[in-house]
């Protein structure tokens, strides 16, 4: 089986600045890996060129063996930085839109999850706060049987005492011969459910190794590393 | 996949452009009672005031409903294809032509929807009862004979119909390639969008003016091959809307598929 993303010499400029610099880059089925880096290091155009949002300057990218477009959209979960849905629909309208277009899209999974979470099924999106909002969005995103799920600052808008009951949903809803690439600032907050990091820095990776590895070989948690190679 | 994504095309918009479109039945009918009632002969100076504000509310809401659609079509268009929302609707496992086609449908139709209540308010203000009928197909008739066509049949009324849904494709479509080529710019987006536009408004105004010193280079040179083929009005609207439409899509579906930028 072709592993679940594959990067080739994968580059991407804005102008003349470069924004990924002949990125190689290989994630296997079954991990949850942390895409960590500092603002600007382009984790998040890396994410964006993945689910077809970003056309690439150069270089190959390959998910499920494919490059980006319909087929991958079925197998790729993403849930981006921003709010995307649709402010004047209820929550349970964004949940049948999911169900419509999502063939892999579970509907007791997303109710199940949204009773947990006390948010009303009948209410409409622009009512909620914007950390809800991003609960909705995640439940939705993690609602799917999908391949590949990638997941840009999942937990930055929610409270600190949310945080645990998100991070417990996604590692509890996802099909464990998927991938979970999770891109956050919040590494002491994740570090415990990695199984593998991948550091960027200035559009390049810089280091990719299990997480249990760094702990051992650095004899400290990823939170501490990562504050010493990325220190200003 | 193009079905369901019309159906949620008209679910976004049907709850401003409904009411929007509801707005011209009630002023049309007050209005219409205005003229029938015939208030401005009224001694009272408040009730021909009345009847005065009532038309000139009836003109603006004409003008609102007008402006308002077309603002607002473009505005869905551009949050939900280049905005926060084009997140979700580009990472959806559709194809880009279905995307194009359900918008560009969907905004026809309420167009469409739009020009027709207009022109039956119109055409309801100013009729005479029981002759209704006849100035309804008279007016139609007067304004197609308007713009060029000689005698009006059937078929004309048929084919200016069809021409005009096309017009109506061709001016979306303009819009979307314009929105389109402005999200390749890295910094002005709506700026680079209005200079597209302009800019292909110049080159149509050039094209246009070509296609007419042709005709008469043509026409000149001698008088039996005259061509009146272009005579009435409907076929040059028609030929040059669908040609301007496949233009414009092409621009829309290559920027889309093949230069999307989500920054």
């Amino acid at each position: 089986m072709a592993p679940i993303v594959q990067c080739m010499g994968l580059t991407k400029t804005y102008g003349g600045k470069v924004a990924l610099n002949q990125i190689h880059l290989t994630l296997e089925r079954g991990r949850i890996i942390g895409l960590l880096g500092p603002n600007g290091s382009g984790k998040t155009t890396l994410i964006k060129i993945m689910n077809g949002l970003l056309k690439p300057t150069a270089g190959e990218i390959y998910i499920n063996g494919q490059k980006p477009g319909i087929d991958t959209k079925y197998r790729v979960s993403y849930l981006p930085e921003r709010t995307y849905l649709y402010a004047g629909m209820k929550v349970i309208e964004m949940v049948q839109y999911f169900q419509d277009f999502y063939p892999d899209f579970r509907m007791d999974r997303a109710y199940d999850m949204l009773n947990r979470l006390q948010i009303p099924p009948n209410e409409r999106l622009k009512n909620l706060s914007k950390g809800t909002k991003e609960k909705v969005q995640l439940i939705l995103v993690m609602s799917r049987d999908a391949d590949l799920y990638i997941l840009d600052e999942p937990i930055a808008g929610v409270d600190p005492a949310s945080r645990d009951y998100i991070l417990h949903t996604i590692v509890s809803n996802y099909n464990r011969n998927a991938t979970i690439l999770l891109s956050t600032h919040l590494i002491s907050d994740v570090e415990n459910i990695l199984d593998e990091v991948v550091f960027i820095k200035y559009g390049n990776i810089i280091l990719q190794a299990g997480a249990e590895q760094i702990r051992q070989n650095e004899h400290k948690s990823i939170d501490r590393f990562f504050r010493e190679v990325f220190a200003c | 996949m193009l079905g369901k994504l019309m159906k949620y095309e008209w679910k976004a918009t049907w709850k401003l452009l409904l009411p929007m479109n509801l707005l011209i039945v009630i002023m049309t009918f007050l209005a219409c009672i205005t003229v029938q009632v015939d208030f401005f002969d009224s001694d009272n100076g408040m009730v021909v005031f009345s009847a005065m504000m009532i038309l000139l509310t009836y003109m603006g809401s004409m003008f609102v409903v007008c402006i308002g659609t077309a603002i607002y079509l473009i505005y869905r268009f551009y949050t939900s294809t280049y905005g926060d929302q084009g997140y979700l609707l580009h990472t959806l496992p559709v194809d880009k032509h279905h995307i194009i086609i359900s918008k560009v449908l969907v905004s026809a139709a309420w167009i469409f929807i739009s020009m027709i209540l207009m022109f039956m308010s119109v055409m309801f203000l100013f009729a005479q009862e029981g002759e209704f009928l006849q100035d309804f197909v008279d007016s139609f008739a007067s304004i197609i004979e308007y713009w060029g066509g000689a005698e009006v049949t059937g078929f004309i009324m048929i084919m200016t119909v069809i021409a005009t849904i096309f017009h109506i494709f061709a001016r979306i479509l303009k819009i979307t390639a314009c929105i389109s080529l402005g999200q390749l710019s890295a910094d002005h987006k709506v700026l680079m969008s209005f200079a597209f536009y302009f800019a292909f408004y110049f080159v149509q105004q050039i094209f246009t003016m070509l296609y007419y010193v042709f005709i008469e280079v043509l026409n000149s040179a001698s008088e039996s091959l005259y061509i009146s083929f272009f005579d009435n009005s409907w076929e040059g609207t028609l030929i040059s809307s669908i040609i301007y439409s496949v233009i414009f899509y092409l621009v829309t579906w290559y920027v889309m598929d093949k230069k999307l930028n989500l920054e």
